[in-house]
């Protein structure tokens, strides 16, 4: 989850998330570079006595600084387009979750198996348990396995909505009407914490999503105990 | 036209980089476009003889441009015939 005055990305529990923060540690570098060495010639250049009032043009430096921006870019862009390609990829799914928005809440189902659904309230600041967390902790999380890789359906039932938890690297539009896919697959077990991100009303900043990842063998306690209880 | 653009690369021959770049880039662009309006299943051209072009994919079939870990000849299917 976030902490405050966080400046960078939440730790990576997904392959792809840790694909993103590493090509943004690269592309960050590259911008790092570039700022320090205009500013240093804006320092220079600010700081000098000398004056040269006849040069008109030079080829070569031209040449130098048509071609290294480009290669720059070039650096920037392959990576870019291989991570765009590989969050995009059919992984053959171990399991479908479907996860629809409410105003003002989320409702999981799993339906893959036998059916059981529910909903996910955030808990209100009054009832926290002393180490909750205000405006993330939801009542029921969506559990799954950890290691598998997990599609989840997403749609909205009345106005947008958007499902998003950083740490796992996904965000998804619930559009009413519309169902949207997206995959994962969660590295280690944890719980993980994400909030809408589409605005949907007068409680859109209350409707948190808690994704909590287990080792499979859990995982199919707690769908056999949430079944008995439904 | 094409008189004039020589001349001027011949007395500023820095402009050749640029020339290559931006020509690359604009080609690149449009065969992509080119890619996604002829190859893409999700476009329909022709209603009549062909009226849904995203029926018609096999389980081996790759639309993407690019593929890094998947490996679609391996790809069985799974789903009834439509």
């Amino acid at each position: 989850m976030a902490h405050p005055s966080q400046l960078g990305f939440q730790d990576a529990a997904s392959p792809v998330m840790e694909e993103l923060l590493h090509f943004h540690d690269h592309t960050l570098m590259i911008v790092f570079l570039i700022s320090t060495l205009v500013l240093y010639i804006i320092m220079a250049m600010v700081t000098t006595k000398l004056t040269n009032k006849f040069i008109l043009d030079s080829q070569e430096i031209e040449i130098i600084w048509t071609l290294l921006p480009a290669l720059i870019l070039i650096l920037i862009a392959l990576p870019s387009l291989r991570i765009l390609y590989l969050m995009d990829e059919v992984n053959d799914p171990h399991l479908t979750v479907k996860a629809l928005g409410h105003q003002w809440y989320w409702s999981y189902e799993y339906t893959d198996y036998n059916n059981f659904g529910f909903d996910s309230y955030m808990v209100p600041t009054q009832d926290l348990t002393p180490g909750q967390f205000r405006l993330l902790d939801v009542d029921h999380r969506m559990v799954i396995p950890t290691e598998s890789p997990v599609r989840v359906l997403i749609t909205a039932d009345d106005v947008l909505h958007s499902w998003a938890v950083p740490s796992l690297g996904i965000k998804m539009d619930a559009v009413p009407g519309r169902l949207n896919q997206t995959a994962f697959i969660v590295s280690r077990p944890g719980i993980y914490y994400g909030q809408c991100s589409e605005i949907c009303g007068a409680n859109h900043s209350f409707m948190p999503i808690v994704v909590e990842a287990i080792p499979l063998k859990h995982f199919e306690n707690w769908s056999t105990l949430m079944l008995e209880n439904s | 036209m094409l008189a004039v653009v020589r001349k001027q690369l011949r007395n500023h021959p820095a402009l050749i980089p640029l020339f290559i770049f931006i020509g690359g880039g604009a080609t690149m662009s449009m065969m992509y476009l080119a890619r996604l309006g002829l190859r893409n299943p999700d476009v329909c051209w022709d209603r009549k003889n062909n009226p849904e072009p995203w029926n018609k994919l096999g389980p081996t079939d790759q639309y993407k441009f690019f593929s890094v870990n998947m490996d679609y000849s391996k790809l069985k299917k799974d789903r009834p015939d439509f």
